[in-house]
């Protein structure tokens, strides 16, 4: 049995139908990209699933449980954590207690210092607020965020957008280490370079319907496919 | 329509209604001094209820208009020669209106819950100042006593209306008179234009509406009800008592407005009977005192809780169930004659007004550039959203963009909308320079948008919907014809047909928005940029959220709107963007990446690049 | 008569008065912050506090225990207003919030009226704070000093508790953005709660505090509840700092206009709430946020 199945789902915002009917399961210790265009509901898959857009119908399954409908903080107990686009960093809270919080209500929890040697930038700047962070330290800090809820699932969405080359390099080893590690991740990335060289499997989303599966050496292989889901 | 097939039916009911009520209420056994407060209560409540019911403005101090307007008018009436009590409410309703604009200058800076924070603690100064600095004029804690009863002088004749029961015919008299123009007023475009700024006062902005006039004007208009009401409640009670200026008063307002049942008129006098019917129940027949208030206070509580709309809004749904049972084929509300009526014929206003500006369809269309924006940049704090963008379009052209997330479109728009400034730059519209101009007059030049979120007015109908966007350009930013009809609104009913057919919502005009399917509410969410008679469309989205089928409909409604037409389209789903557009502008990091036919895009590699990050770039 | 040492036991008073202030607005803001609700029963909480306080006092004689009663009862009444009222009004629109809060504020205050009648009550001062101190430089009622270090050791438990603890933490972090605490694993709702109840309890424990200075009535919070509204809107709504600096300015203006003429007092503040409203929309220390 896979660790997320996902059947039936559908999501609005408002009135506005965003996801028709998705399909998607995500294997124990496996990295599974979404990709697709702006727009085309690849963050309403995740918030949907972490339960901050309530899905209308649908099932998702994490681990054996039945989380579609469950609140947020519900779904986080039970061992998902979102990586939102816009991170979302607690600006008046300084580093280190961003990261505290995250862990308050985690079962089992990183110890500090096992964050600390995985972002070593986070350890010099625990004092400082999140306002005062860089785009690069803030997407490491919600990404640590994440981690210390030691969670069986992380959704990332588009955690390299913005950033410099440099820090997208870091961040990208991070990944590959958590990967390595066993941690299942699932991705959204416009970056389909770098979504193609970290996952395992990949869902093409478009116009809120699953509209191909493929593992990442099919695609480079057919790139007329990401050609006529991604590109003009 | 409603305003067309039960002319006065209101007004007719209202004059019956007080003209048998002392009869009722005496064989009920109601005294007269029972009634007249309700019928004060009553009047001001509808100034109330337009403020806060139409308008959205909950004022928890409307106990300074109701203190100053009844302290104007008794100190006319007792400390100088003048005794015609029309006279002294004439002059206690233009003090309070005066008071009015001051009061609405300051607190209508905001919104929501520091507007209602601001009307507490001015009434609340208005309260110390009757009792400490003005002392000498109000009476300071005794109030003025000696206010006349009223009286009529017609010049042949002096009408005296000395007992309770006279002083009814008076105070339903004035209610009559104040509920006739309440419901002129808000049955004028005015009174639609303040029903658009309660349910989406950014969209009413963005329609070219002068939002903040009509909020300033619509609270002068209560003040102006809640003085005279106030000057009324002296010769009632025949003295002035400074109670009226206490916190408590705004709060019964807004109680009895809320029981009563906001946004009917009618509310806050049912309310005000409630209220009063009950406080005279507990204290006299009961002979409970004190706990009146807390039995109102637990029913008004219960009555925000369950029944939002109050006892009004309870009867009119009970009435629209009942109705719905006892004429199973309810005709549409708006009446058979819409039905039969001949098809409208489709076309939109040709001129814009005033400037003479030709429209999409002129009859002789303009060539040249439409739009330019030169240099235009915007920063947020530190980051860069649109970096020195030069942009133009010409009349009669169909541009898209696109660009992958995070390239600045949105901010882009809004810039050209005018609902953002620009950091640098400047952009030209028509020749005229619209840089941080307001949203509302650049819609009023003829440029505007449809919103990538639905902007509507939902507790409307599309009709008036419709309307509210016709309105704006048929009557300019601000006009304050508040007796008005909508009737006397030159072409807008043709104008409003001619964007429902446009955008194929004709069957469905007298449907309340909430009622609508998510594609219709798109459409519409067209319809009411169109209903402006813009020289340039832009279109923020507008497939966003659609099933495939609806995409499609869509696509060829863009397709029939594009003709003759100048528009500026944002789209992710570019398949059907390409088929729309004659030229495409790619946004990249908030620059423009490249500009070309679609055909030029497609090969454009730099563009593949763009969204396809490089595929080759980097492998594992 | 102007006179320096009357001008010093104004500002005395302007101290006393504005950190009261102060932490009434503590509390109502903290509320805003967190929920997005504009309590207007928040002046009775302030009442139910003094009240409260008065029963315990009545019952055991000692201030202490009447301090601690008082506000724990607010902190109940907060509590379950929040779990039984309130909560169902986040998704309603403000108007609706603020009518059903108005409501309530009336329902505490009759409710009070009904049980223990409009005359005041009185809640003397403890033994050892009885009487004048003389602190050199002017003769001083003791019990306002004492009441002023109470408020401020009051404010600076509140800051702690915001500022030191982990519930802070997560208060802090809700009036950020309560729905990525959520996110977190944290049940937003019994923060929510939690948040309702310190909130009220602050202006509980203000009315308390209070209550030997101004003997209590069943609508003494009316007239707090004002000046707290002028107090958030100079200090800048959901901001804590700024309900502390808006409190000590309100204090300070009422208490050094009344020295001048008293009836201009409260005249002069709304002016200072004008000159704010124009010039800094959003407060002192406000940010950008809810509207």
């Amino acid at each position: 049995m896979s660790l997320l199945e996902v059947s039936g789902l559908n999501s609005f915002y408002g009135d506005s139908h965003v996801l028709f009917d998705v399909d998607l399961h995500v294997g124990r210790n496996e990295v599974v990209a979404l990709l697709g265009r702006n727009g085309a509901g690849k963050s309403t898959t995740l918030k949907s699933l972490m339960g901050v857009v309530r899905p209308r119908s649908g099932h998702v399954r994490l681990d054996g449980a039945e989380i579609a409908g469950q609140p947020a903080h519900e779904i986080a107990r039970l061992g998902m954590q979102l990586v939102h686009e816009e991170r979302r960093i607690f600006g008046s809270l300084n580093v280190e207690e961003n990261i505290i919080l995250a862990g308050l209500t985690a079962p089992n929890r990183w110890p500090l210092e096992r964050i600390y040697t995985m972002f070593p930038r986070l350890k010099e700047r625990r004092e400082s607020r999140g306002t005062d962070l860089s785009g690069g330290e803030q997407q490491m800090l919600a990404v640590a965020r994440a981690l210390v809820r030691d969670p069986k699932i992380v959704l990332l969405d588009e955690p390299f957008e913005g950033l410099a080359p440099v820090i997208v390099q870091d961040l990208m080893r991070t990944c590959r280490e958590l990967a390595q590690a066993g941690q299942t991740i699932v991705l959204v990335e416009q970056n389909i370079a770098a979504a193609l060289s970290l996952s395992d499997r990949v869902y093409i989303i478009n116009n809120g319907h699953i509209a191909h599966e493929a593992t990442p050496a099919e695609l480079r292989e057919a790139p007329e496919i990401l050609q006529r889901y991604l590109g003009v | 329509m409603n305003r067309r097939h039960r002319p006065f039916v209101a007004e007719i009911l209202t004059a019956i209604g007080l003209l048998v009520a002392p009869f009722v209420l005496r064989w009920l056994g109601v005294p007269p001094n029972t009634i007249n407060p309700i019928l004060i209560f009553g009047l001001l409540g509808i100034g109330f209820d337009l403020l806060f019911g139409f308008t959205g403005l909950l004022s928890f101090g409307q106990s300074a208009f109701f203190g100053s307007g009844g302290m104007v008018a008794a100190y006319v009436l007792t400390r100088t020669s003048m005794d015609n009590t029309l006279v002294a409410l004439l002059v206690a309703a233009v003090a309070s209106g005066v008071i009015g604009y001051l009061v609405g200058l300051v607190a209508l800076r905001r919104t929501g819950i520091y507007f209602a924070m601001i009307t507490v603690a001015i009434a609340e100064v208005f309260f110390f100042a009757e009792f400490n600095p003005l002392a000498h004029w109000t009476g300071g804690e005794n109030g003025l006593p000696g206010v006349p009863t009223p009286n009529l002088r017609l010049g042949f004749t002096t009408i005296e209306f000395t007992t309770n029961e006279q002083m009814y015919w008076f105070f339903g008299a004035c209610y009559f008179i104040g509920i006739v123009l309440a419901l002129r007023i808000v049955r004028s475009p005015v009174g639609l234009i303040l029903r658009a700024i309660r349910d989406n006062p950014l969209r009413a902005s963005a329609l070219g509406h002068n939002i903040h006039g009509y909020k300033l004007a619509v609270f002068i208009v209560a003040a102006i009800y809640t003085g005279i009401a106030g000057g009324l409640l002296g010769m009632m009670q025949g003295f002035m008592p400074p109670d009226a200026f206490k916190f408590e008063t705004s709060g019964e307002i807004v109680m009895q407005t809320a029981i009563g049942g906001a946004g009917t008129l009618f509310g806050p006098l049912l309310g005000a009977a409630v209220w009063i019917y009950l406080s005279d129940l507990f204290k006299i027949t009961l002979n409970l005192g004190a706990m009146w208030k807390l039995i109102l206070g637990i029913v008004f509580v219960l009555l925000v809780m369950f029944l939002r709309r109050g006892i009004a809004g309870g009867l009119v749904d009970l009435w629209g169930l009942a109705a719905a049972r006892l004429l199973p084929p309810r005709p549409a509300r708006s009446g058979v004659e819409d039905a039969a009526a001949p098809p409208p014929a489709v076309l939109l206003p040709r001129a814009r007004r005033g400037s003479g500006v030709g429209g999409p369809a002129d009859e002789a269309p303009r060539t040249g550039t439409i739009l330019r924006a030169s240099d235009l940049s915007k920063r947020y704090g530190g980051i860069i959203a649109n970096r020195n963008i030069d942009f133009e379009v010409d009349y009669g052209e169909i541009r898209g963009i696109i660009g992958p997330n995070g390239a600045g479109k949105s901010t882009f728009f809004k810039m050209l909308t005018c609902e953002v400034a620009p950091s640098s730059g400047t952009i030209t519209f028509e020749g005229n320079d619209i840089t941080g101009r307001d949203v509302s007059d650049v819609c009023q030049l003829g440029l505007t948008k449809s919103y990538q979120i639905n902007q509507l007015f939902e507790r409307l109908t599309v009709r008036q919907n419709l309307e509210i966007a016709a309105l704006g350009v048929l009557r300019g930013t601000f006009r304050l014809d508040l007796l008005g009809s909508m009737s006397g609104v030159e072409g807008l009913d043709g104008h409003v047909a001619g964007t429902a057919a446009l955008v194929n919502l004709t069957p469905r005009l007298d449907t309340a928005v909430s009622e609508l399917a998510y594609g219709e509410k798109r459409r519409l969410e067209i319809g009411l940029a169109l209903a402006t008679a813009p020289s340039l469309l832009l279109l923020d989205e507008p497939l966003a959220g659609m099933s495939p089928g609806e995409r499609v409909d869509t696509v060829a409604l863009l397709k029939s709107i594009a003709k003759g037409r100048t528009m500026i389209i944002i789209d992710h789903d570019m398949d059907s963007l390409f088929e729309l557009v004659n030229r495409v502008t790619v946004l990249q990091e908030g620059s423009i990446l490249v500009e070309g036919t679609p055909d030029e895009i497609r090969a454009d590699r730099r563009v593949q690049e763009a969204y396809l990050g490089g595929i080759e770039g980097e492998s594992a | 008569m102007l006179s320096w040492g009357n001008f010093i036991s104004q500002m005395f008073n302007g101290l006393v008065s504005g950190a009261l202030l102060a932490l009434i607005a503590s509390g109502l803001t903290i509320i805003y912050g967190t929920l997005g609700v504009l309590n207007l029963a928040h002046g009775a909480m302030f009442m139910l506090g003094g009240y409260g306080g008065w029963i315990a006092y009545t019952y055991t004689g000692s201030y202490t225990v009447a301090v601690a009663a008082g506000t724990i009862f607010v902190l109940l009444v907060g509590v379950a207003m929040e779990r039984g009222i309130i909560r169902h009004f986040y998704n309603r629109p403000p108007e609706d919030q603020l009518l059903v809060t108005f409501g309530l504020g009336i329902v505490f205050v009759e409710g009070v009226r009904l049980v223990f009648g409009s005359l005041i009550k009185m809640t003397p001062p403890p033994e050892i704070f009885r009487g004048i101190t003389n602190l050199g430089f002017m003769v001083y009622p003791t019990y306002r000093i004492a009441a002023l270090v109470i408020v401020v050791v009051a404010l600076g438990a509140l800051y702690l508790i915001l500022y030191r603890t982990r519930i802070g933490m997560i208060v802090r972090a809700g009036i950020e953005d309560s729905t990525m605490v959520g996110s977190l694993g944290i049940n937003v709702f019994k923060v929510f709660m939690l948040v309702f109840g310190i909130g009220a309890a602050a202006a509980g424990f203000a009315g308390i505090v209070n209550a030997p200075i101004v003997s209590i009535a069943p609508d003494v919070g009316d007239r707090y509840l004002v000046l707290t509204f002028v107090v958030v809107i100079i200090g800048g709504v959901g901001s804590f700092p700024g309900a502390v600096l808006g409190g000590l300015i309100a204090g300070q203006l009422l208490s050094l206009t009344s020295m001048i003429d008293p009836a201009y007092s409260e005249i002069v503040l709304f002016v200072a709430m004008t000159l704010v409203l124009m010039f800094r929309p959003r407060g002192l220390l406000g940010t950008a946020g809810r509207e």
